[in-house]
């Protein structure tokens, strides 16, 4: 076998080798970008006509302040 | 949307139905010959691609050699500028026009403090600094906000907004921005300190709408970033630098481009509608008749995907990116003498967005074909051979004119042997998804850290 002979096979199992590879790259790639966290079914309440409703959070005071307000109720 | 989906499914049936009618005509002068049909398809098969792949190499050969010879001229023009340099317009340091430097963020806490630590180290007398941070979910802001803080000479403003991506970001950026040229770069890039001083003289031409930057890779650190930084080093050296020579830059790379506020806002800021947004804008300014320069010494460090699966992510958003932008633009093709230039400059993007990597396929999947059934593994060798030579007569080139590590010429094999198979499988099966039309998101990479 000559080196050309050998070269040409190195480089055909080479080239057969890589395409295999860049199409199980690719579909590795495809099925990493699809799974993703699965949406929480229940998280947001909806009004009628499907608009979140808002959500109040409770607005944070100092003590010293808060005191103050519970004293004044 | 249903209907352009059913006209190209429908043409291409037409042209398949086409191509079938030919082989049964041909079939009658078989069977008068007493030949084997099968034998007749395979013919004309392998004679056709004989003929396709002679014709992809002959342009191949041709793009090396035009992009060697202006990119050659581009840097011969550019050492006699610096010979005969008199000394910016703006002579004093205080009249130097204003640079806003606009940074997109969208969760690079790993990365900001080191990139704004970079650019506080710019040379130059005049800038400021906007970071839009686009709804980071990670410690962005707050890393950002700590820089802004300890800055006392170059102001900096740290601005957040709901999440809307990179172009919605870069046209907040514009709309906050004081100066009279804008710098937009990303979030993990990494600038040399003259960027600014080497860009701006370049605005002394009224033409220039726009400057590109040099991209260089930071993270050398395995084959896979080797072998891009020899990618970056190319594609800058030789494509852009003789686009450079006829002022037809045709991207604008993300991570650094310098505009003039003015233009940007002529042409109505970033695009939302297209995943390459940098080349968009691009060809925006093209189309409105602005020259785009290069400027190789301004550098900016990037971080590139250090695995295969990063690589391909990134691949595949950049192929069907451009993509997207050139089919905006599409009307250009088959408008030659009204459009000049810029037409011929789309069909180059598309060559290289589709035709050859689909042709690089082809040419391998053809080569295997006839070595494994004729046993002729030699002819795959000669062609690989070929491609091979122009890689390392390229990359020795770029290598030299860009003063870069030698080494990096060994990866032009490496680049043939396996890297270039890969990513253009990836490229192929992206301009198929795009052609089809589905539906992708942005991808962003996870960041290493290592500016």
């Amino acid at each position: 076998m000559d080196l050309i002979s050998i070269l040409a096979t190195v480089i055909l199992v080479t080239t057969i080798g890589t395409m295999v590879i860049g199409v199980g790259a690719f579909a590795a790639f495809k099925l990493r970008d699809k799974r993703k966290p699965s949406k929480a079914k229940s998280g947001v309440l909806q009004n009628q006509a499907g608009v979140p409703d808002p959500i109040f959070l409770k607005p944070y005071l100092p003590p010293e302040l808060e005191k103050a307000a519970l004293e004044l109720e | 949307m249903a209907l352009k989906h059913w006209v190209r499914y429908a043409s291409t049936a037409f042209v398949f139905v086409g191509l079938m009618g030919l082989l049964t005509l041909s079939y009658r002068t078989v069977r008068e010959n007493e030949g084997s049909f099968s034998a007749l398809l395979e013919n004309y098969v392998l004679a056709g691609v004989s003929f396709y792949l002679l014709f992809f190499l002959v342009l191949l050969v041709l793009r090396y050699a035009v992009f060697i010879i202006y990119s050659f001229l581009d840097h011969l023009e550019n050492l006699h500028k610096q010979r005969n340099y008199k000394g910016p317009r703006y002579r004093e340091e205080n009249s130097l026009p204003m640079v806003s430097v606009v940074v997109p963020v969208f969760n690079e806490g790993m990365v900001i403090q080191p990139a704004l630590r970079a650019l506080l180290e710019l040379d130059y007398p005049n800038y400021e600094i906007i970071v839009v941070d686009d709804g980071s979910t990670d410690d962005t802001y707050d890393k950002s906000m700590a820089v802004a803080r300890t800055s006392k000479l170059i102001p900096i403003r740290v601005v957040t907004k709901r999440n809307g991506g990179k172009a919605e970001a870069l046209n907040t950026g514009m709309t906050l921005a004081r100066g009279e040229f804008i710098l937009n770069m990303d979030g993990d890039t990494k600038l040399t300190r003259n960027t600014l001083r080497v860009c701006i003289p370049h605005f002394e031409n009224p033409s220039i709408g726009a400057v590109a930057g040099n991209v260089k890779v930071l993270n050398r650190e395995n084959i896979w970033t080797n072998i891009q930084s020899l990618e970056y080093v190319e594609g800058l050296a030789m494509a852009r630098k003789a686009q450079s020579f006829i002022r037809s830059v045709n991207i604008i790379p993300g991570p650094i481009g310098i505009f003039r506020k003015s233009v940007l806002k002529q042409v109505g800021g970033y695009d939302h509608d297209t995943f390459a947004e940098d080349c968009d804008l691009t060809l925006k300014l093209l189309m409105q008749g602005w020259h785009i320069a290069y400027e190789p010494r301004a550098v900016a460090w990037v971080e590139t995907p250090s695995h295969l699966l990063d690589l391909i992510k990134q691949r595949y958003r950049w192929t069907r990116g451009i993509l997207q932008a050139t089919a905006k633009h599409r009307a250009v093709l088959w408008t030659p003498r009204k459009s000049g230039i810029n037409c011929y400059i789309l069909w180059y993007m598309l060559f290289e967005g589709i035709l050859w990597p689909f042709s690089t396929l082809l040419g391998n999947v053809f080569f295997i074909y006839v070595s494994l059934t004729m046993g002729m593994a030699t002819l795959l060798f000669f062609w690989w051979l070929q491609l091979a030579v122009l890689d390392v007569v390229a990359a020795a080139y770029c290598v030299i004119i860009e003063e870069e590590d030698p080494a990096l010429i060994f990866y032009a094999i490496m680049f043939r042997l396996f890297y270039i198979n890969i990513t253009d499988v990836s490229k192929v099966f992206a301009s198929i998804e795009e052609w089809r039309g589905k539906s992708m998101t942005w991808g962003k990479l996870d960041r290493e850290g290592k500016l």
